[in-house]
């Protein structure tokens, strides 16, 4: 029996700024694998040019979510729902269609920068080949554009680094050339899965300083997929709380941080180590993120949560809750959660 | 009453050749330094820094090419063979990656009392009943004990790992990046435990991690160390509210905070570049092809590592002026204290 059978009926409406118009919207996206969701009905939309985070701790589908806005994800996942960029359906797009959204409109950094270059070919020759895919250009043209787009990514001496290898380059500057050939044929959106987790912090702070400092200057929406929090505050204007496979909490990142509305994105705030609260016990979130076979029926969080009541043995979906705030819980109103400040 | 120190490290030196000939890589190239008994010291610094280097020299799996490392007085690497083998009972590593350290062929309990099996002193019954009792310990309910590691979580991993370390009731645990693969509400749980079974065993922990959060909130006492040699030691709240060495405030502005935009720092100090090369290290101040405070005199001498205050040690030219302005910021009041890491520039 649902105890709040209303909560199905409210359609979901999606979030936007009025005077930043979608450029993507994902719509009741689900990815099945033997008949369990991997996700489940995921919504949210990013506006041209918005920075958008997608937290959770590994296992609660990001990297799929990502990768299935461009057609990557494996085909064992079944998707449904519709996942629109400027009107088009990319999930009915046919597959030469979609070759022509992915590097030129859309494009993608990997975590892995070594994994990720090919090791056999120069840095150049890898960005000349998305920009000649896309683009009628002679080699010399994709020669100097490269060039352009490692200085725009601050390589020094570009001229000489576009014949280096992979293996030449460190690790920061793997990830500096990964995102040039995301950028080269100028996209209107970039997804980052994890691009600073296996950088340094020094290097990290410069990566994130370049992905933002490029966006605002290019207009370039990004989709920002990590699991640090602190990433996510310095550089994103907004973002969603993914746990099993389902969207659970879409914020603006100020109110976030400050009020959390879900108990799981409280839970993640709580758990960080803070130079403000040394030697004291970390509230850790007990338990772990359940296996596709092991998907709770009612609301995915509930077997972890400490608030936990007889309403939330019902399947919860994603409300408004407040101005331009979504929440997946029917118990936000009641509880005042902790954030960072508190 | 001053206690003893545990481990006191002088003039470490560990080079190792590369291909090519007369060349070496100086992972660790004169450091200096005690830990006290019971105590928690973090080595922070960026990768290549040398950390993990030192750190398996603490536990005597590297030889010094140089200096000493001194255990409780005695220098480990002069003690013969089956010394030495009683003697690493007492000095205990856990490394990053929880899974690659467990053997995937041996249940978790097998993997928890092979150190015991090794040992041979007691009957296996009690060998059982002391690992199930320390996996217990560590959090990890009976019914999982028969199980192998391809069948537990990644931080339940690191749990295991932790009880097989404590298996020989060591006296010093040095952790190298033991939390940097677990996510952050995981890593809360485990560090939670560092924490109490440092308080039930006595223990001495060396926390080797590139994470500031973690360090400071752990630790008693941070190291900072670059390119092989440590910049600034301190009390953790001393070196994290006002780091006397450009470096550690270049690291301590790069973190990256999860605070509201109105809270956050704006002006953050963004190295250039990367770490340079440990086999041919920068003349004078390894830091000063980096450094934004950088002067001539940074590249013709190398400044020493020198106890500044009792406790704090620094090894910058400027680390005095640097005090100087740290005190009056702290006079100047509470508000202006968040400006300080910004007072190098």
């Amino acid at each position: 029996m649902r105890l709040y059978p209303h909560l199905a009926l409210v359609k979901d409406v999606p979030m936007t700024n009025p005077a930043r118009p979608p450029l993507l919207e994902v719509k009741n996206v689900c990815a099945s694998l033997g008949g369990a969701d991997v996700l489940r009905n995921v919504n949210f939309s990013v506006a041209a040019g918005e920075r958008l985070g997608i937290v959770g701790e590994s296992g609660c589908g990001k990297t799929v979510m990502g990768l299935s806005i461009l057609g990557l994800a494996s085909s064992a996942f079944h998707l449904r729902g519709e996942i629109v960029f400027e009107g088009r359906n990319l999930l009915d797009l046919p597959a030469k269609a979609m070759r022509h959204v992915r590097g030129r409109e859309i494009s993608m950094i990997f975590q892995e920068p070594m994994v990720t270059l090919d090791p056999v070919f120069t840095i150049g020759e890898q960005i000349c080949e998305t920009l000649r895919t896309h683009f009628k250009l002679a080699r010399k043209e994709a020669r100097e554009q490269a060039i352009d787009a490692l200085a725009q990514v601050g390589i020094p001496a570009p001229a000489e680094r576009v014949d280096d290898y992979p293996h030449q380059l460190s690790g920061g500057m793997r990830q500096r050339a990964m995102i040039a050939i995301a950028l080269a044929c100028k996209p209107k959106l970039i997804i980052a899965d994890e691009p600073t987790t296996a950088l340094d912090v020094t290097v990290q702070a410069q990566i994130t300083n370049l992905l933002v400092e490029l966006s605002e200057k290019h207009g370039t929406a990004l989709l920002f997929i990590t699991h640090d929090l602190g990433v996510v505050a310095e550089t994103c204007d907004r973002l969603i709380t993914m746990y099993a496979g389902q969207v659970v909490e879409n914020a603006g990142i100020d109110d976030f941080l400050a009020r959390p509305l879900h108990p799981y994105s409280s839970g993640l705030l709580r758990s960080l180590p803070r130079m403000s609260k040394r030697k004291t016990a970390l509230p850790s979130i007990p338990g772990r993120v359940p296996t596709v076979a092991e998907m709770p029926a009612g609301c995915r969080f509930e077997p972890r949560c400490s608030l936990a009541q007889a309403p939330c043995k019902a399947e919860q979906s994603l409300l408004p809750a407040g101005e331009a705030r979504k929440v997946a819980c029917c118990r936000y109103d009641e509880l005042m959660l902790p954030g960072v400040l508190n | 009453m001053i206690a003893a120190p545990l481990v006191s490290v002088d003039k470490l030196k560990i080079h190792f050749p590369t291909k090519r000939r007369g060349r070496t890589v100086k992972a660790v190239d004169g450091v200096t330094f005690d830990i006290e008994p019971s105590t928690t010291l973090s080595i922070i610094g960026e990768s290549g820094s040398g950390k993990s280097t030192l750190g398996r020299a603490l536990v005597c799996l590297t030889r010094p090419t140089e200096g000493t490392v001194l255990h409780d007085g005695t220098d480990p690497f002069r003690l013969g063979r089956s010394a030495l083998r009683r003697h690493r009972r007492d000095y205990q590593l856990i490394f990053q990656d929880p899974h690659a350290a467990l053997d995937p062929r041996m249940t978790i309990l097998e993997s928890v009392r092979e150190p015991l099996d090794i040992v041979g002193e007691i009957p296996k019954a009690d060998r059982n009943a002391q690992a199930h009792g320390l996996l217990e310990r560590v959090g990890i309910a009976p019914a999982l004990h028969e199980r192998y590691p391809h069948q537990l979580s990644g931080g339940q991993k690191q749990r295991v790992n932790i009880a097989r370390a404590l298996t020989t009731r060591p006296k010093v645990l040095v952790c190298d990046e033991v939390v940097a693969a677990l996510d952050v509400s995981v890593q809360a749980g485990i560090l939670n435990l560092f924490a109490d079974i440092q308080r039930d065993f006595g223990l001495t922990y060396v926390f080797i991690t590139h994470d500031l959060a973690v360090a400071a909130h752990i630790s008693d006492e941070i190291a900072v160390m670059y390119l092989g040699q440590f910049v600034e030691k301190g009390l953790a709240e001393a070196v994290q509210e006002t780091p006397l060495h450009p470096y550690t405030r270049a690291l301590l502005s790069a973190e990256p905070e999860p605070l509201p935009s109105a809270m956050r720092e704006n002006n953050r100090i963004v190295l250039k570049g990367e770490v340079p090369s440990p086999i041919t290290p920068p003349a004078a101040c390894r830091f000063h092809t980096r450094c934004p405070r950088a002067q001539a005199r940074c590249s013709k001498d190398a400044p020493d590592f020198r106890q500044l205050r009792p406790g704090r040690w620094v090894a910058c030219h400027f680390a005095e002026e640097m005090l100087e302005e740290a005190g009056e910021k702290a006079q100047a009041g509470p508000a202006e204290r968040a400006g300080q890491r910004q007072a190098c520039e």
